[in-house]
């Protein structure tokens, strides 16, 4: 099935890797790379919940009708997938926080948000 | 060895020749040179004449120690070689010195008056010296580029280094000379010959007309003398050298004085014929033909 | 055991609770911290004692108390225990070097340092890849905070590139992780690596965790953002990323290597072109702190290739690998706190650090450590993984490492250069405060001790080695006496450690003794001339007895690990004389340039070595069989550089002739001679090989040009010292000959010569430089009639001359006697014509140098000059007299080396009778020619004292001259380029067509650098490009 949800989730989650990524290193503008990075995190994040899909399976919480802790392991889905993804998307916050206040800074500074304005340090 | 006065009276002898006969020669081809220029030439004992005056001569001055020994040390560099020398095939007494050391000994102790004479004349202050000396020192270097190889020539095809023994294999009539057995080693020798004979074209070094000469200018009166003294031993030994290296050496005291004459006619022969070279042309003179020769005696006895 | 557990509570727990109290309790937040740190510190050590003390086992804690992969754990075990001590150690440093910048408002800083180094010690623990990531992630924030506190210029955009490039690394990590978890189900590192097949799935996983620790480690070409840190950031955390984050991740990359021994090779492979290229790429670097940064992905890369050799280096990896890593750790962290103290990033401002001279010390002691100088621990790491590399037949790997090395000392000793030379007034005073001096001071005492104590627990270094090493280090802290004080106390304990060691070895060893005698003695004698400086000559006596000591060790040495041990510390010490001299930075830095390449050909020919034998005895040399060529090439080039054969020679002119005075007879009649031994060795060895006799052929060739070339330019020179120096080369040249020889004859030759050669060469530069410090200049020709002035150094002069140039009846005609002899003997006619005559070419330098100096006439400036020093003619005298004891009696000297050298050459013509020495083709009684020149010489002294006692001293001008009398004695004494007509005919062969090849070589190679780093263009998105498309590379090269 050709647009069953995982195959729609894993297209569109390397569509946005691609995305972010072509946004990234096209953009001059650093605000526009940050958002870049946000989609490119975005799309991995996709693609890791996808991944941990498991078609037909229900929630791993065990609510003693359906998932019981006997069989949850056959009939939940596994759940570290989307812890793992949660953490990621707390770290990826911070990191485009940081970016962000870089962006700021540099912008104090020089008055410019252009990437090519920064290559002071070079060779 | 042990000391022996007799051995050092047949040694002080034999000095005592040499230098009266290379007194003689000098006259001789300072006549010789005369006549060719169609001149008539000095007296046949005007060198002993000069030599009597020079040493007579009462006022002498000096520009400091080490001038004053600079004609020591070339009187010496003379009769070193005389001493180290065997002149006479086959007689222990007339070999003088000889056992003390062999051909690598006389090779080096000629630099011993050199080296001194360059010195002593280097103290006047001339300039004239300095550059006399210079020249004569890079025109040497070029000498004995030649006369090494031929020298080792020499000492492979004898192997050995001792010029007693060289001699001595030699004897035996004109075929065994090493000018026959190795003529690539006499050509390469007896070219480097003429220049360490310092005629033309190899007389830059103390050229007579274009500049005031240097040492024999400054060294005057006794100094001359000694000078003088010195070079005619020395003049003797050369030739002696060569004729021990390619020409048999000598049986009696005849055949020495016969044939130390005919190789220092040699060198005068082609000064009066050719004209003089400059410094780098002499050098490089050397670095051609001579090398070669040497090079060739090499190779055919290696 | 203490729980890991508490690093991150005690982290974690801080920073939020200063986080959450007011302004006020922050400004006092710095204390907590530091306390916070110091528990770091004391949690690792405790670990570290019980591991080391109490062979405690490894552990793992679980956090929450659930088995993985339920829960996360977290190890300690040796390794962990030892890695956090490092990091701790940094951390506890980094705070205090960055104590101002917080106290000057930003105590902000505090507690991200303190997450910093909590996360780098989880990252170090953790079995959890997943974990690894989030820990990435805390670090990389940290470090951006870090950063952007920075109020350094440039800090910030270097931290914006730096977050992007981590952004897209630690994504690609993330996704490793998480494939990692389907195709496994556990994130428990343990787990992944007890698994025995991998599915694809897996593998696609390891590939993108190890390629995402890589690009941490920034390899060449994906490490520009890496480089903008580096420059653009406070080098206090320059020093954080280079060597606390650095050890964490190269640590990290170990561990996850667990579990990808496919990924060995890539490993190896970015390693080595990381460590090549960014060497390379440095050499055109101007920026100190870029130049560091540069340096500092060198070093990373060449142990990512140490961790990819795990395999290869078996049981000596960890050893290897720790050595180096804790060099780099030590070093770097230092010299980037050195370059905190400056305010101008140039390289030439670290010349203001001769104003601290401990600074410069510091400075010297970094920068040797990491090229690999003993006694420093990458030392014996450089050895062990080269022998082991041997061993295995990685050759073109031994190749890299020292080529990477190399370019790398090429920069390094450039800046050390830098220095020690250039004038540093136009730069700002250091102002040093105690919480900058602390850190680096530690770490160099850390590094020192480190190296000190590897050499102890080494086999092969014998402990009697490193007492020297702490002797040198006593003298230093006495640098503050006046030099005559340390002059005594060095020449005593010259003395006294010549007095303990030298007597054995006459019995035991006479080769040994003989060069043990020359450094030992003419160690002495040159250190008596010291005397002559007043002063405190700083820094003169720690170098000169390292060299000694090096010069020692070499001969003592019975293995090849303390031989080579022996040959970097003689070369260290004689690098920091040879740069002394006013003029000498660049001299300095070739003559490094040469001593490291050839070191490098050395240690390769003996990795060779031990390859085959198995041995690091020394006489195992002799044993080699497979590959002896080449073995005994590099041997052979590596004592070559010393002794400055033709075409190794170029550093050698500038750098004796620009010495001190007593400096130019150390290095030149006293250490030339460690090459000289050290070819002993090398044809000891080849003498038990036939099929080496190529190679002697090779190098006979090469010494007589070498000697041809030498002397002929000596005589073109119009510098004294450069004259001397030339003349150095020359008789290396003949040295080089006789030894090639293989012969007894050969041999005796050699021997001769390097004594006399010790001897002349020390007189004739002692002299010389006793009278340039009289006469205050190099030229001869603005020296003249000095014979007035200075009788007893033309005395002096005279003899050296004389011996040196062969004339009987001094010692240098032995060793003309000895040549004839072996030449014939040998058949080497044509070499040995070369020599002959260019040993006749000498008389012309020999002549300009003492006409120019002595004769001539005197110049009006010079007139109240007075005679060389009594210090200086003292050790003069000396040598003179055993000139003079040489040439009276050779015998008692030729003969016990002669029956030295039958122990190698059994059959010999040559015989000993009475005062005669004969051989196959000659004979020769030194004593009696001596006599006999006496003898005459006195007689026809008097003979001329008699008939001229009349002789009038006239003054200078009193000469024939055209008429008049010359005034002025510049025009009149002929010296400037004397011989112009030999010129014109021989000039050709000195023409400097090698320096001129080298030139070329070095302008390419810099070219190439300019080139390569162009790639740096500063734009954040190129390098966001680089590393993608080294991500596509790396993955197309594993599709294969």
């Amino acid at each position: 099935m050709l647009l069953s949800i995982e195959n729609i989730a894993l297209a569109s989650g390397i569509l946005l890797i691609l995305i972010g990524l072509l946004g990234a290193l096209t953009n001059k503008n650093i605000i526009r790379m940050i958002v870049a990075f946000s989609i490119f995190d975005t799309g991995v994040n996709i693609l890791i919940v996808t991944f941990g899909y498991m078609p037909g399976r229900t929630a791993p919480i065990i609510d003693g009708a359906k998932v019981t802790a006997q069989n949850i392991a056959q009939v939940a889905i596994d759940p570290v997938p989307q812890a793992l993804v949660l953490t990621a998307i707390v770290i990826g916050f911070g990191v485009t926080a940081l970016m962000l206040v870089f962006a700021l800074k540099m912008h104090e500074k020089r008055k410019s948000l252009d990437i090519n304005d920064y290559t002071d340090l070079k060779w | 060895m042990e000391f022996d006065f007799k051995h050092l009276g047949f040694t002080l002898l034999g000095l005592l020749i040499v230098l009266n006969w290379g007194l003689l020669m000098s006259a001789l081809m300072q006549k010789i040179g005369a006549r060719v220029a169609r001149r008539i030439g000095i007296r046949l004992y005007q060198p002993w004449i000069d030599l009597i005056k020079n040493y007579a001569i009462r006022s002498q001055i000096s520009h400091g120690i080490m001038f004053y020994l600079g004609p020591v040390f070339r009187f010496s560099g003379g009769v070193g070689i005389f001493l180290f020398m065997p002149l006479i095939v086959g007689s222990v007494m007339w070999s003088n010195y000889s056992f003390q050391g062999d051909l690598v000994l006389i090779m080096y102790f000629q630099f011993f008056g050199m080296l001194g004479m360059a010195l002593g004349a280097g103290e006047s202050g001339h300039p004239n010296s300095a550059i006399g000396i210079s020249r004569g020192l890079a025109q040497f270097t070029a000498i004995e580029a030649p006369l090494t190889l031929a020298i080792i020539s020499l000492a492979i095809q004898y192997n050995t280094l001792s010029i007693v023994d060289i001699v001595e294999a030699q004897q035996g009539g004109i075929q065994n000379w090493s000018a026959w057995t190795n003529p690539f080693a006499t050509i390469a020798g007896m070219l480097a010959a003429l220049g360490s004979m310092g005629h033309s074209p190899f007389n830059l070094v103390k050229a007579p007309n274009e500049i005031p000469i240097g040492p024999p200018t400054e060294y005057h009166g006794t100094f001359l003398g000694v000078l003088r003294t010195n070079a005619a031993i020395l003049h003797v030994m050369e030739a002696a050298l060569f004729m021990n290296l390619f020409f048999g050496g000598a049986n009696n005291w005849f055949e020495f004085i016969l044939k130390t004459f005919l190789i220092y006619f040699w060198s005068v022969f082609v000064g009066v014929v050719f004209p003089r070279f400059r410094i780098e042309q002499s050098v490089a003179w050397f670095f051609k033909i001579p090398l070669i020769a040497g090079v060739v005696a090499i190779i055919l006895f290696m | 055991m203490v729980s890991p557990y508490f690093l991150l509570g005690i982290g974690l727990g801080l920073a939020f609770l200063l986080g959450l109290l007011g302004q006020k309790a922050r400004k006092s937040s710095s204390i907590l911290i530091l306390v916070a740190l110091f528990s770091f510190v004391g949690i690792s050590f405790s670990w570290l004692w019980q591991f080391l003390q109490e062979n405690a086992s490894v552990t793992q804690f679980f956090s929450a108390g659930f088995k993985p992969p339920f829960s996360i754990a977290l190890q300690v075990g040796l390794h962990e225990a030892v890695l956090t001590s490092m990091i701790n150690v940094m951390g506890l440093f980094s705070f205090v070097s960055l104590w101002r910048n917080m106290k000057d408002g930003n105590e902000k800083l505090g507690p991200i340092l303190l997450i910093l180094f909590m996360g780098l010690n989880m990252l170090v623990l953790t079995r959890d890849i997943f974990n690894v990531f989030v820990f990435l992630e805390i670090t990389a924030i940290a470090l951006g905070g870090l950063i952007l506190f920075d109020e350094k210029k440039h800090a910030r955009s270097a931290g914006f590139k730096y977050l992007i490039a981590s952004a897209l690394i630690s994504t690609i990590y993330l996704l490793g992780a998480v494939l990692i978890y389907f195709s496994n189900g556990s994130l428990y590192l343990d787990d992944v690596m007890a698994l025995n097949n991998m599915s694809p799935m897996a593998i696609v996983a390891v590939f993108l965790l190890i390629l995402s620790l890589v690009l941490e480690l920034k390899p060449f070409p994906a490490n520009g953002w890496a480089l903008d840190v580096y420059q653009g950031a406070n080098p206090a955390i320059g020093a954080i990323v280079s060597a606390a984050i650095g050890s964490t991740m190269l640590f990290l990359l170990y561990k996850l290597m667990g579990m990808a021994a496919f990924m060995q090779e890539f490993l190896i492979a970015v390693g080595l072109i990381s460590f090549i290229a960014s060497n390379l790429l440095a050499l055109v670097q101007k920026n100190a702190n870029r130049l560091l940064g540069y340096s500092s992905i060198g070093q990373i890369g060449l142990i990512i290739s140490i961790i990819g050799l795990k395999d290869i280096l078996g049981d000596q990896f960890l050893f290897v690998a720790f050595m180096i890593l804790i060099t780099h750790f030590l070093a770097k962290a230092g010299l980037f706190w050195l370059s905190a103290m400056l305010k101008s990033d140039e390289l030439k401002a670290w010349s203001v650090f001769r104003k601290k001279s401990v600074l410069l010390v510091l400075f010297g002691i970094f920068i040797f450590a990491l090229i690999g100088f003993p006694p420093f621990p990458s030392f014996y790491g450089k050895w062990t993984l080269i022998i082991n590399l041997a061993e295995t037949h990685n050759y073109y790997l031994i190749a890299a490492i020292l080529i990477g090395s190399f370019l790398e000392a090429i920069y390094l000793f450039r800046w050390l250069g830098y220095a020690i030379k250039v004038d540093f007034t136009e730069y700002d005073e250091v102002k040093i405060n105690w919480e900058k001096l602390i850190p680096v001071l530690t770490f160099g005492a850390l590094l020192l001790a480190s190296g000190l104590y590897m050499a102890h627990l080494m086999p092969g270094i014998e402990d009697i080695t490193l007492w020297p090493l702490l002797f040198i280090l006593a003298i230093y802290l006495l640098d503050f006496l006046p030099a005559y004080i340390k002059n005594t106390i060095s020449i005593a304990a010259l003395a006294y450690f010549s007095f303990i060691i030298l007597p054995p070895y006459y019995e035991k060893d006479l080769l040994r003794f003989i060069f043990l005698g020359i450094f030992a003695i003419g160690g002495i004698l040159t250190l008596i001339a010291g005397y002559a400086y007043k002063g405190k000559r700083r820094g003169f006596y720690p170098v000169a007895l390292l060299m000694y000591a090096g010069l020692i060790v070499l001969i003592q040495a019975e293995t090849t690990l303390s031989f080579f041990f022996g040959w970097e510390i003689m070369t260290a010490g004689s690098y920091f004389l040879i740069i002394r001299g006013k003029r000498s930075m660049e001299h300095g830095l070739s003559y490094m340039l040469f001593s490291i390449g050839g070191a490098y050909a050395i240690l390769a020919g003996l990795g060779l070595t031990f390859a085959q034998t198995h041995n690091i005895d020394i006489l195992s040399l002799a044993s080699v069989t497979v590959h002896a060529k080449l073995i005994f090439l590099l041997l052979a080039v590596g004592f070559l550089t010393k002794t400055a054969a033709l075409g190794l020679h170029i550093w050698l002119p500038g750098a004796h002739a620009e010495a001190e005075s007593d400096v130019s007879p150390m290095v030149s009649a006293i250490l030339l001679k460690a090459g000289v031994f050290g070819l002993f060795i090398l044809m000891i060895a080849m003498g038990k090989n036939p099929e080496v006799a190529s190679i002697a052929y090779i190098l006979g060739w090469v010494g007589a040009l070498t000697a041809l070339v030498g002397n002929l330019a000596a005589a073109f020179q119009e510098d004294a010292k450069r004259l001397l120096a030339y003349s150095s080369i020359a008789q290396l040249g003949y040295i080089l000959f006789a030894l090639a020889m293989m012969s007894h004859l050969g041999w005796m030759t050699a021997m001769v010569y390097s004594l006399n050669h010790f001897m002349y060469k020390a007189i004739l530069f002692l002299t010389i430089g006793a009278v340039v410090l009289r006469v205050g200049t190099h030229s001869m020709y603005k020296m003249g009639g000095l014979i007035q002035r200075m009788p007893l150094a033309f005395i002096a002069v005279l003899v050296g001359i004389i011996a040196l140039s062969g004339v009987p009846p001094l010692s240098g005609f032995a060793g003309k006697w000895f040549f004839y002899n072996a030449v014939l003997e040998k058949g080497w006619y044509f070499q040995g014509a070369i020599v002959f005559f260019s040993g006749i070419v000498a008389f012309l330098y020999l002549f300009k140098l003492i006409y120019s100096v002595f004769l001539g006439q005197l110049k009006d400036n010079l007139r109240q000059v007075k005679d060389i020093s009594i210090w200086f003619a003292i050790p003069i005298y000396v040598l003179i007299l055993g000139i003079m004891f040489f040439s009276a009696k050779p015998e008692w000297v030729l003969q016990p080396l002669s029956d030295m050298l039958t122990q190698w050459y059994p059959n010999t013509s040559l015989s000993f009778d009475g005062l005669y020495i004969n051989s196959n083709f000659g004979y020769w009684s030194g004593t009696g020619v001596m006599i006999t020149i006496m003898i005459m010489f006195i007689v026809l002294l008097l003979w001329l004292w008699i008939l001229s006692r009349k002789v009038v001293k006239v003054k200078q001008f009193n000469i024939v001259y055209s008429a008049e009398a010359p005034q002025r004695p510049e025009t009149t004494h002929v010296s400037y380029n004397i011989f112009a007509g030999y010129y014109k005919a021989l000039g050709w062969i000195v023409a400097p067509k090698i320096s001129e090849l080298w030139n070329k070589i070095s302008d390419f190679v810099v070219s190439v650098a300019h080139f390569g780093r162009m790639i740096y263009t500063g734009n954040g998105q190129t390098y966001l490009v680089h590393i993608l498309a080294f991500i596509v590379v790396t993955f197309l090269w594993f599709l294969n």
